[in-house]
C-alpha cells in the first residue's frame, strides 16, 4: 500500500535537518526554498529580525524585501510567498493564538499584501523547526514542498500533472499520499489554492486543519490580495508540513504558569459572557449581518445602500440554524471564542462537484455580506454554494463579492450586456449567473477571465473595450490600490474612509474599524481625534499579526468591568492579557507603548516597501467616491432627508433652493475635501511627509533608519 | 456513575485529603497538585472543589482528550491533550485544575484514596444517576 | 430634550427609560456602554432607569468589526 500511494512523488531536491528545540516562541531559523533552481536552505533568524520585526507579518515583510528587486512584479520568479506565525503563534492556552500570516507582492495591487489565516500551518511549521517559510522561483512541473520534521527532511517533489488542484479534493489526495496514520493526519497541515487562482488575480490560500472531532479536513483562508494566484503561478500544488505530536508546551514558553493563569481566566470569561454578547460560539461572525443592517451599514447593491428588507433571510439566526452546533470550532487549539463554524453535509448544486456532500467552512460575515447582500443575493444556499466554490477553487470571497457587485452594477447601467457576458444576466440577485462566473474563472474562459482581473482590471477593460464612462466606473468600483473593499459601508464615517484608504495593503478592515466610534458614538469629533484613532488602532492591530494572534478574542467578548474603563474601546483588560501572553512566551515584558512602537517599525517599513516598488504615496491613498458619498441620484434620493439635513448643517445651504445635481455636487466637493484634510491630519500623526513618506526623523526615532530603508526614503524627501 | 461525595458538616479542615491526593498522583505533598481543594470561608463554613463527573468539559475539548469510562468517570488522556485549558474555563465547578509543572490539567477521577484517609468520614464514593454540585450527592 | 453622544438632540418624555431610548434609536447591538450624566447603567437596570430631562446620555457601542 505504502509503495503504491507514494510512487507518484518524485524528489527534485532534498535537505536533511535536525529540528532545533524551540526557545521562547522562536525556532531560530527560517526556511528558504527556490523552485527555479531547486535549492533548499536554512537561514538564521538574526537579532535584528527579532528586535525590529518580531515575527509573523514582520518576518514576512523583512524576508520579502530582501528577496525582491525594486521592479519585481507579482509574476516574476523573484516574487516570494512568505508565511510565518510569530512568537506567540502556537500557544494553546489563550484563545486565538495560532494565526499564520502570509505575504507576497500582490497581483492586484503590485505592492506587498499581508493576509492572515487560521488553520494549523504556521504553528506546525514552527514546531517543525522553522519560524517562516520563504518560497521563491517558479517550478517547471507541478510540485509539492514537503517539510517533514519527524523524518528530518525537506523535499521539493514533483507530483503528477493530473493530481487535483482544487483544495477539497487535493486535501484528500494529500492525506492519501502523505499521511499513513491518524496521528499523521493530526500532525499535518498544508497550504493550497485551486484552479480559480490560476486564472484570476484574486486567488486565496487555504490553510488546512485536521478537525479531530469531524475526522475531516477543514480550511481557513488567507483571502486577500491574490497570494493564491502567486502560489499557482509558481506551480505549487501545496506546501505541506508534518510536525511532532501536538502538546501544550511545544512553543517552549518562558513562563507556562503565566499563560495558564491568563488563559484559564479568559476561557471562563468567554464561557460566562459570550452567550449574552455576540454569541460567537453559536453564530460566529455572521452575527454582524443584522447589526450592520440595523445601523444602515450593510453593503447592499455594490455599496449603494446600507440596508435591505430581505436581510433577515441571511442574518445570524439563519446561520445559527444551518451551522453545526456544539463542536469546539476554533481555528487553532484552545480558541474558545470558536467562531470557525461550518455547515456539514452541504450538497453542491452546480459545477464539477455537483451532488457531492461537502463541509462548507463558514460562511463568515464578510462572505455573507459580500456575495450576499452586496450582490443582492439573499438565499442562504446560493451563498453557501459560492462560499464552497470560492474556497475550493482558491478565490477570495471578499474580492469576488465586491467585484461581482461592481459587475452587476455595470450590467444594470448598460456597460455590460448579455452579449458581453456570454449570455449571463448579471443583475443584482442573479445567483446562478454569479455562480457560473465562478466556474468560468476555474476554467479560465469566457467572462470569468475578464472578471478575474479584479475591479481595477475590469475598469480599464470596460473603458477601453466597451466605451464605459471612466469617471463613473472609477466612482462605483470599490477598490483602492487595486484591492477590493471588504464589506462595510463608510459613507457616513470619515474615519473609516481613512481606515480603508490609509492602509498599506489596500482596503481591508483589519487595520482599523472605526465606524461606530466615529459615526454612532461620536467619539472622534475632530480631525485630530480621527487621526489619533488612525494611528493607535492600526498600530495596535498590526501587533496581532507580528505575534500570531487573532484579533477577535480581543473585542468580541468583553468582561463587564470594562464598562468602567476610561477608554472602553481599547478593552484594556484584554490588552493586559496580551501583554502577559507575550511576556509568558518570550520572557520579555512589554508596555502598551512598546507594543505600539513594535508595530510602528514594521508598519513604516511596509510603507517604505510600497514606495520602493513605485507606490505608497499620497496619490495612492485615494478612495472611490462611492465610499465617501452618493454617486448616483438613486442613492441620494434613497437617503434624501439625511443628505438634505447635512447640507443645511454642514454647509449652511438651503436644499429647497437647489436642484438634485447641485445638491450632489455640493456633497461631493465637501466630502472629497474633508478626506484630504483627514489625510493631512493622519500623515502628521504618523510622522509622514505631506506626500505620505515616513520622515527620516520618524524612522530614526523608531530605530528603523536601516540603510536600505533610508536609501528609498531619501529619494522622496 | 461513580462520584466523590463531600459532607461539609463533618469536615474538620485537616487537608489530609489534599495531601493524599497529590501523593497518589504526583508523588509529592503539595496542595497545589491536589485534585480536591478544601476551602475554608470567612464565615466559618467549609466547601470542597472537585469533579463530580458532570462532563461539560467533554464537549469543549477540541481533540477528544476527555472521555467517560464505563463507571461514568471522566478521564483525561494526557497524550492527546494539547493543554488548551478550555475544559478549565468551561467547568461549572472549577474542578479542572492546572499547574505550571505540566501543560495538561488534571481532575478527580473518584479513585477514593482520600476517602480512606479522611479522619472525619467527610468523604465517600457513591453511585448516582445524575451528579449534583460538589457536596453531599443526593 | 436630552443629548445623546454629545451630538444628537432627542425628545424627552416623562418616564423615558434606557430601554425605551435604545429602542427609539434602533440601537440593537448587544454590547453598549450606557452612561447617564456620567454614571454607568448596567443591563439589568435598562428597564428601570429613568432618564431625566436635559440629561447627557452616552451610548458607546463596543464594536470593532471583523
Ligand atoms: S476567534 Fe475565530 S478566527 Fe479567531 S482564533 Fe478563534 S476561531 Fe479562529
Ligand atoms: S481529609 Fe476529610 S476532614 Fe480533612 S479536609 Fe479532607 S475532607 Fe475534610
Ligand atoms: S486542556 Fe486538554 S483535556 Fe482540556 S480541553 Fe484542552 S486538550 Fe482537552
Amino acid at each position: 500500500m505504502a509503495e503504491k500511494t507514494l510512487s507518484p512523488r518524485r524528489v527534485l531536491a532534498e535537505l536533511t535537518y535536525d529540528a532545533p528545540s524551540i526557545k521562547r516562541g522562536y525556532a531560530g531559523q527560517t526556511l528558504y526554498v527556490n523552485l527555479s533552481d531547486n535549492t533548499i536552505a536554512a537561514r538564521p533568524v538574526t537579532n535584528l529580525m527579532k528586535e525590529k520585526f518580531i515575527g509573523g507579518r514582520g518576518f514576512d515583510l523583512y524576508l520579502l524585501w530582501h528577496g525582491v528587486d525594486d521592479d519585481t512584479r507579482w509574476d516574476d520568479p523573484e516574487n516570494e510567498i512568505v508565511i510565518s506565525s510569530g512568537p506567540c503563534g502556537g500557544t494553546t492556552q489563550y484563545p486565538g493564538a495560532g494565526k499564520s500570516i502570509a505575504a507576497a507582492i500582490s497581483p492586484l495591487t503590485g505592492v506587498p499584501i499581508d493576509s492572515n489565516a487560521g488553520g494549523h500551518f504556521g504553528p506546525y511549521l514552527k514546531f517543525a523547526g522553522w519560524d517562516a517559510i520563504e518560497v521563491q522561483g517558479k517550478a517547471e512541473q507541478e510540485v509539492i514542498v514537503f517539510v517533514d520534521a519527524p523524518a528530518g527532511r525537506i523535499t521539493i517533489e514533483e507530483v503528477p500533472a493530473d493530481a487535483p488542484t482544487d483544495t477539497h479534493v487535493l486535501g484528500k489526495w494529500i492525506l492519501e499520499h502523505y499521511a499513513e496514520s491518524e496521528s499523521d493526519r493530526q500532525q499535518m497541515s498544508f497550504v493550497s489554492a485551486g484552479r480559480g487562482s490560476e486564472h484570476s488575480r484574486m486567488g486565496c490560500l487555504n490553510f488546512s486543519l485536521y478537525d479531530r472531532r469531524r475526522q475531516d479536513l477543514r480550511y481557513k483562508q488567507a483571502g486577500r490580495g491574490g497570494i493564491g494566484t502567486v502560489l499557482r503561478d509558481k506551480k505549487v500544488k501545496a506546501l505541506v508540513v508534518r510536525t511532532f505530536p501536538i502538546a501544550g508546551n511545544l512553543n517552549a514558553p518562558a513562563d507556562l504558569g503565566l499563560l495558564q493563569e491568563t488563559g484559564a481566566e479568559m476561557h471562563q470569561e468567554v464561557h460566562d459572557y459570550d452567550p449574552v454578547q455576540n454569541r460567537m460560539r453559536s453564530r460566529g461572525t455572521p452575527y454582524l449581518v443584522q447589526i450592520m443592517d440595523d445601523y444602515d451599514l450593510l453593503p447592499v447593491h455594490n455599496f449603494k445602500f446600507g440596508t435591505h428588507p430581505d436581510t433577515p433571510k441571511i442574518n445570524g439566526e439563519v446561520w445559527e440554524a444551518r451551522l453545526t452546533q456544539g463542536l469546539p470550532d476554533g481555528c487553532w487549539y484552545g480558541c474558545t471564542v470558536a467562531c470557525a463554524h461550518a455547515v456539514d453535509g452541504y450538497v453542491v448544486r452546480s459545477g464539477p462537484y455537483k451532488g457531492q456532500a461537502v463541509i462548507v467552512d463558514g460562511p463568515e460575515y464578510e462572505t455573507v455580506a459580500g456575495v450576499g447582500s452586496n450582490c443582492g443575493i439573499f438565499e442562504p444556499d446560493a451563498i453557501l454554494e459560492i462560499n464552497f466554490y470560492c474556497d475550493t477553487y482558491g478565490i477570495d470571497t471578499i474580492s469576488f463579492g465586491t467585484a461581482m457587485a461592481f459587475a452587476m452594477e455595470c450590467y444594470e447601467a448598460g456597460i455590460l450586456d448579455e452579449a458581453k457576458t456570454g449570455g449571463l444576466e448579471l443583475t443584482f440577485g442573479s445567483a446562478d449567473d454569479a455562480i457560473e462566473v465562478l466556474h468560468q474563472m476555474a476554467r479560465g474562459d469566457e467572462f470569468g477571465r475578464i472578471f478575474g482581473m479584479g475591479i481595477r482590471g475590469m475598469q480599464d477593460y470596460f473603458v477601453e473595450h466597451y466605451g464605459a464612462d471612466a469617471q463613473f466606473v472609477r466612482d462605483i468600483g470599490m477598490q483602492a490600490k487595486g484591492l477590493e473593499y471588504s464589506e462595510y459601508m463608510t459613507k457616513e464615517s470619515l474615519a473609516q474612509q481613512g481606515g480603508y484608504g490609509l492602509t498599506n495593503k489596500g482596503p481591508q478592515h483589519d487595520e482599523a474599524w472605526l465606524i461606530f466610534m466615529d459615526m454612532v458614538n461620536n467619539e472622534l469629533p475632530t480631525f485630530e481625534d480621527k487621526a489619533e484613532a488612525l494611528h493607535y488602532f492600526p498600530m495596535w492591530r498590526t501587533w496581532f499579526g507580528l505575534c500570531g494572534f487573532c484579533k477577535l478574542p480581543w473585542n468580541d467578548v468583553v468582561h463587564p468591568k470594562n464598562k468602567l474603563s476610561p477608554e472602553p474601546q481599547k478593552i484594556m483588560h484584554h490588552v493586559e492579557n496580551y501583554q502577559k501572553i507575550y511576556e509568558g512566551v518570550t520572557g520579555t515584558a512589554v508596555t502598551l507603548d512598546d507594543i505600539i512602537t513594535m508595530s510602528e517599525r514594521v508598519y513604516n517599513f511596509q510603507r517604505v516597501f510600497n514606495i520602493r516598488l513605485g507606490y505608497g504615496l499620497r496619490q495612492h491613498d485615494a478612495i472611490p467616491y462611492r465610499s465617501a458619498g452618493p454617486v448616483t441620484a438613486e442613492e441620494y434620493e434613497s437617503r434624501a432627508e439625511r443628505y438634505d439635513d447635512q447640507l443645511r448643517e454642514w454647509l449652511g445651504l438651503d436644499p429647497a433652493q437647489m436642484s438634485l445635481e447641485e445638491k450632489m455636487a455640493a456633497h461631493r466637493q465637501y466630502r472629497t475635501e474633508r478626506y484630504q484634510k483627514l489625510i493631512d491630519a493622519v500623515y502628521a500623526r504618523r510622522g509622514w511627509s505631506n506626500d505620505g513618506v515616513p520622515t527620516l526623523e520618524k524612522l530614526r526615532q523608531l530605530g528603523m533608519d536601516l540603510p536600505e530603508v533610508v536609501a528609498v526614503v531619501e529619494k522622496h524627501l | 456513575m461513580k462520584v466523590l461525595a463531600f459532607y461539609p458538616d463533618r469536615c474538620v479542615g485537616c487537608h489530609i485529603c489534599e495531601e493524599v491526593c497529590s501523593q497518589t498522583w504526583f508523588k509529592v505533598t503539595d496542595r497545589d497538585k491536589s485534585r480536591i481543594r478544601i476551602q475554608e470561608h470567612d464565615d466559618g463554613s467549609i466547601s470542597a472543589l472537585y469533579c463530580v463527573q458532570k462532563g461539560d468539559c467533554i464537549d469543549v475539548c477540541p481533540v477528544n482528550a476527555l472521555t467517560r469510562n464505563k463507571q461514568g468517570v471522566v478521564l483525561l488522556r494526557e497524550k492527546q491533550c494539547v493543554g488548551c485549558l478550555s475544559c478549565v474555563g468551561f467547568c461549572p465547578y472549577l474542578a479542572m485544575i492546572y499547574h505550571p509543572d505540566q501543560s495538561q490539567p488534571f481532575k478527580c477521577v473518584a479513585c477514593g484514596n482520600c476517602v480512606d484517609e479522611c479522619p472525619a468520614g467527610a468523604l465517600e464514593i457513591v453511585e448516582v444517576e445524575t451528579p449534583s454540585a460538589p457536596g453531599p450527592q443526593a | 430634550m436630552i443629548r445623546v453622544n454629545n451630538r444628537d438632540e432627542v425628545d424627552w418624555r416623562e418616564g423615558l427609560t434606557v430601554s425605551v431610548l435604545l429602542d427609539r434609536l434602533g440601537y440593537t447591538y448587544p454590547h453598549i456602554v450606557v452612561t447617564v450624566d456620567g454614571q454607568v447603567v448596567y443591563e439589568e437596570e435598562y428597564d428601570r432607569r429613568v432618564i431625566p430631562d436635559g440629561a447627557n446620555v452616552r451610548l458607546i457601542h463596543l464594536i470593532a468589526g471583523g
